[in-house]
Order: C-alpha cells, then sequence, then structure tokens
C-alpha cells in the first residue's frame, strides 16, 4: 500500500515535496549510511518509452502495476486494475494482488532475486522494474510502488517513475535503503513463453506454478515449453506441460507430455495419475485403470500422495462400472 | 543458542503440521506442478542429511553419543518427504550466514539429526 499515514501521503503528492522526505532521510540515516552493493551491476539505459501514469492520491500500486504491463503489451486500465487492486480501507495495494493482477492481465507476475544487479539485469533487458520502497522507517512505515526504468551505477542514480513524477531520480545508496525496507520486493511481468534476465529454476517454476493455480493454463503452457528449451527434459517443466494440456482438455497432448516425462522417469507417481486422468478423459478407462494402479503401486502406502491416486483409481473405477452396465459389457472402447 | 532452540522448536511443530495435505488439485483428481516442486525439493533435501550424516565430525560426535550412524542413516531413509524437506528449512534457515556446522554448531546439528530421526525426544513434548 502507498500510505497509511493520510498527512505524509498528502504532502507527498504535491509536485515538488519529495525533497522533503528525502531530507529527513538524509539526517536520519547519515550515521548508517552503507554503500550499496554494487557487485554485478551493469549500467541499464532508460527505458524512456515507458507509460507514464501520475497517481491520484494512494493509487501508486493501480498506476506503477498499469506502467509494467502496459509496457509488456498487456491490454488493461487504470479503472480496472483500481478494481482489482487497491483497498479503500488500507488506502494502498497488497503485493499478492499485484501479482493476482498481472495474471488477469495475462502477464508472469515474476519476482526478481532481490539485488541490484537482478533488478539492473532486468531494466537493461528492456523491462521496466515494478519495486516496492518504504519511505519511511521501520516503526512508521510508509509504503510506496515505483518502476525503475533506469540504473547507473557509475553515476549512482536510479530513474524511477514515481507518484506524480515521471522522471524521479533517486541516488543508489538511498534507493537501495528504501527498496531493503520492503525486503527487496520487486517483480517484472513476463509475456507468454517469455524468460526473464535474471532466470532462476525454481523462481520461475514458482511463477508458472502460480499462474497455473490461477487457473489460466493458456499462459502457463509456453511458459513450461520455454523453460524445457532451457533445460530440456526437465521433470517439473515437463510436468506442467502436461497439466497445463490436460486443464485446456486438450487430452491426447497431455497423455503424450505425461508419456515422455515416465519414459525418463518411470516411478514418477505424480505423473502416472495425471496421465491416468487424461486416459479417463479420452474413454480409455482399461489403460487409464492400469496406469492409475501403477501409479498406486509406486507411491509411498499411506502418503498424501497415495491418498490422491486412490481416488483417481476410484473415479476410473465407477467410470468403467457405469460403462459396463449401459452397455452391458465390461469394454474399454474410445470415445 | 535459546533463540536456535526456540527457532527448532518452531520448526518441529510446523514439521507435525506439513504432513496434514497435499496441494488441492487444480482439474478434477490431477496433482498440480507444485506439489511435485514439493516432492523434488524433498529429494534434494535427503541427499543432504544423508551428506551431513557423512561429515567427520557429524559422525564422530553422533559415535560420541553412542550412536550408530547407520541406523542413523536408515531412519532418514525411512522419513517422509515432508519431514525432510522441514528439516532442509531449516538447514537453509542455518546456513544462510555459511556453513552449517559454524552457525548453528554441531553439537546442536547431531540433536537435530538424532530429535529428526526419533533416536531422541527432547524438544518433541511441548
Amino acid at each position: 500500500m502507498c500510505s497509511r499515514r493520510s498527512d505524509a501521503r498528502v504532502s507527498a503528492t504535491r509536485p515538488g515535496a519529495g525533497l522533503l522526505p528525502a531530507l529527513f532521510f538524509a539526517a536520519l540515516l547519515a550515521g548508517c549510511a552503507a554503500q550499496p552493493d554494487l557487485a554485478g551491476v551493469r549500467p541499464a539505459p532508460e527505458l524512456s518509452a515507458t507509460p507514464f501514469h501520475p497517481q491520484e492520491r494512494y493509487q501508486c500500486g493501480p498506476a506503477a502495476l498499469l506502467t509494467v504491463l502496459e509496457h509488456s503489451g498487456a491490454e488493461a486500465s487504470l479503472d480496472a486494475l483500481v478494481e482489482q487492486v487497491y483497498l479503500p480501507g488500507a488506502r494502498g495495494s497488497l503485493q499478492v494482488e499485484l501479482l493476482a493482477a498481472t495474471r488477469r492481465a495475462g502477464r508472469v507476475p515474476y519476482v526478481l532475486p532481490g539485488t541490484l544487479a537482478a533488478l539492473a539485469a532486468e531494466v537493461a533487458a528492456g523491462r521496466p522494474v515494478l519495486v516496492m520502497q518504504n519511505l519511511g522507517v521501520r516503526l512508521i512505515p510508509r509504503w510506496h510502488y515505483a518502476v525503475v526504468i533506469a540504473v547507473d551505477p557509475a553515476g549512482g542514480r536510479v530513474v524511477l517513475r514515481s507518484g506524480t513524477e515521471r522522471r524521479r531520480v533517486t541516488p543508489l545508496g538511498l534507493f537501495a535503503r528504501t527498496w531493503a525496507r520492503s525486503g527487496n520486493w520487486a517483480f517484472v511481468a513476463l509475456g507468454p513463453g517469455e524468460l526473464p534476465a535474471t532466470l532462476e529454476r525454481e523462481r520461475y517454476y514458482d511463477a508458472l506454478a502460480g499462474v497455473e493455480e490461477s487457473g489460466r493454463p493458456a499462459l502457463a503452457l509456453p511458459g513450461w515449453q520455454a523453460a524445457l528449451t532451457q533445460w530440456p527434459g526437465d521433470a517439473v517443466a515437463q510436468f506442467g506441460l502436461g497439466n497445463a494440456r490436460l486443464a485446456l482438455g486438450d487430452w491426447r497432448a497431455a497423455e503424450h507430455a505425461y508419456r515422455e516425462l515416465l519414459a525418463a522417469r518411470p516411478a514418477l507417481a505424480p505423473a502416472r495419475n495425471n496421465l491416468a486422468l487424461a486416459l479417463l478423459e479420452q474413454g480409455r478407462l482399461a489403460v487409464a485403470e492400469a496406469e492409475a494402479q501403477q501409479a498406486l503401486a509406486d507411491a509411498d502406502p499411506g502418503s498424501a500422495l497415495a491418498a490422491e491416486i486412490s481416488d483417481t483409481l476410484a473415479r476410473i473405477r465407477a467410470a468403467r462400472e457405469a460403462q459396463s452396465s449401459r452397455s452391458g459389457s465390461p469394454s474399454s472402447t474410445s470415445r | 543458542m535459546t533463540v536456535a532452540l526456540r527457532r527448532f522448536v518452531f520448526h518441529l511443530v510446523s514439521l507435525s503440521l506439513l504432513g496434514l495435505g497435499f496441494a488441492q488439485a487444480s482439474f478434477g483428481g490431477t496433482i498440480d506442478t507444485r506439489s511435485l516442486m514439493a516432492l523434488e525439493a524433498g529429494d534434494a533435501a535427503r541427499e543432504r542429511v544423508l551428506e551431513l550424516l557423512d561429515r567427520e565430525d557429524v559422525a564422530s560426535r553422533l559415535a560420541e553419543l553412542g550412536v550408530e550412524p547407520t541406523l542413523v542413516q536408515a531412519r532418514v531413509a525411512a522419513m517422509s518427504d515432508a519431514e525432510i524437506a522441514a528439516f532442509g528449512e531449516r538447514l537453509d534457515a542455518g546456513m544462510a550466514g555459511g556453513d552449517a556446522i559454524a552457525v548453528i554448531g554441531v553439537v546442536f546439528l547431531v540433536l537435530l539429526i538424532l530429535e529428526l530421526v526419533g533416536v531422541t525426544n527432547v524438544f518433541t513434548k511441548i
């Protein structure tokens, strides 16, 4: 959220008022000013084509989000985003809601490693970075969202789209401290199948799993495909690909993805469970039952996974019984 | 040590809560991708625990306490993924500042291993 303190917020939204908090920090932090860690921070020239949406009062969240979404080519409007992420009672927006709204706009929110080097790498790759800052102090926080559009390690400064300022130039050290007080929270909005400059396997998979859980398999699918170009044969990415196809109702393609994975990892019970479901949806009930039984045999007895597979098996058996009572003969016909 | 101990107890509690449920399926009965990520993380954590047992300082301390390292290894192998994952998180927290042994101490680490594999029962009665 931008702020919980209306007095601080009001003064900060007046043009030119940014100097006061800056002086306040300078006085407050002069005693403990550590130099920011510039290791690996490369210069990132200004992304001057980044859109600018001056925020109205507390709405730095929707405004910053619209800025990165528009830059990534997503369709979005300030009104819609305000509705999605703005909490009038708190006069601000929550981080998780910014991530959720990014998914709703058809973009993958990738939370960056919390280093200046990572931030600069993304800006250098042409992606403005949405950052959370605490412009106050720990005890009296004044939360703020802004968008980094340039990092200049030699000149010791960053350029932000921030509040009502189109180009807010902030000393790197000051920025690093306000950013650190938010836990170095930052993310970029990736298009379908786009890989970040700061690609890390766990982070990227976490981002795609979030997209999957939000019920957007069409957005997750190209992401898993991109991951497989980066890490060919990776089990999680291959599994994710199968799950996205399954959720899209592309049963045969899902079956293919799971079979490919199982050829390399025959004892991977979750993949075999989902394969059984892909077969069930195709009406191939006898094979589906055999796969589910094998999956159950491969899972740890008594585990939560085994319980899930038992449910799958029960569903398949129920479908077979329904089929045989309809046709009078237990067969495994294809639809 | 008291802070470390408190954290340790906290992790033991979260360990017992972890096994509660597999992530809910996103599409009727599908096991979701995050569940597989958790399983894989469990495997990696298990390897790391076994590597720790191979360390000479850990092994010798266990021997001093009269515990057969092979016995502990067998118990680690028998632990559930969730239990191992919880231990892995504990290790990650300990290693944030460097080497686990240096940060949390070999005695504590040995106690943690003994506790987790059920040889001792010092901390669980809370």
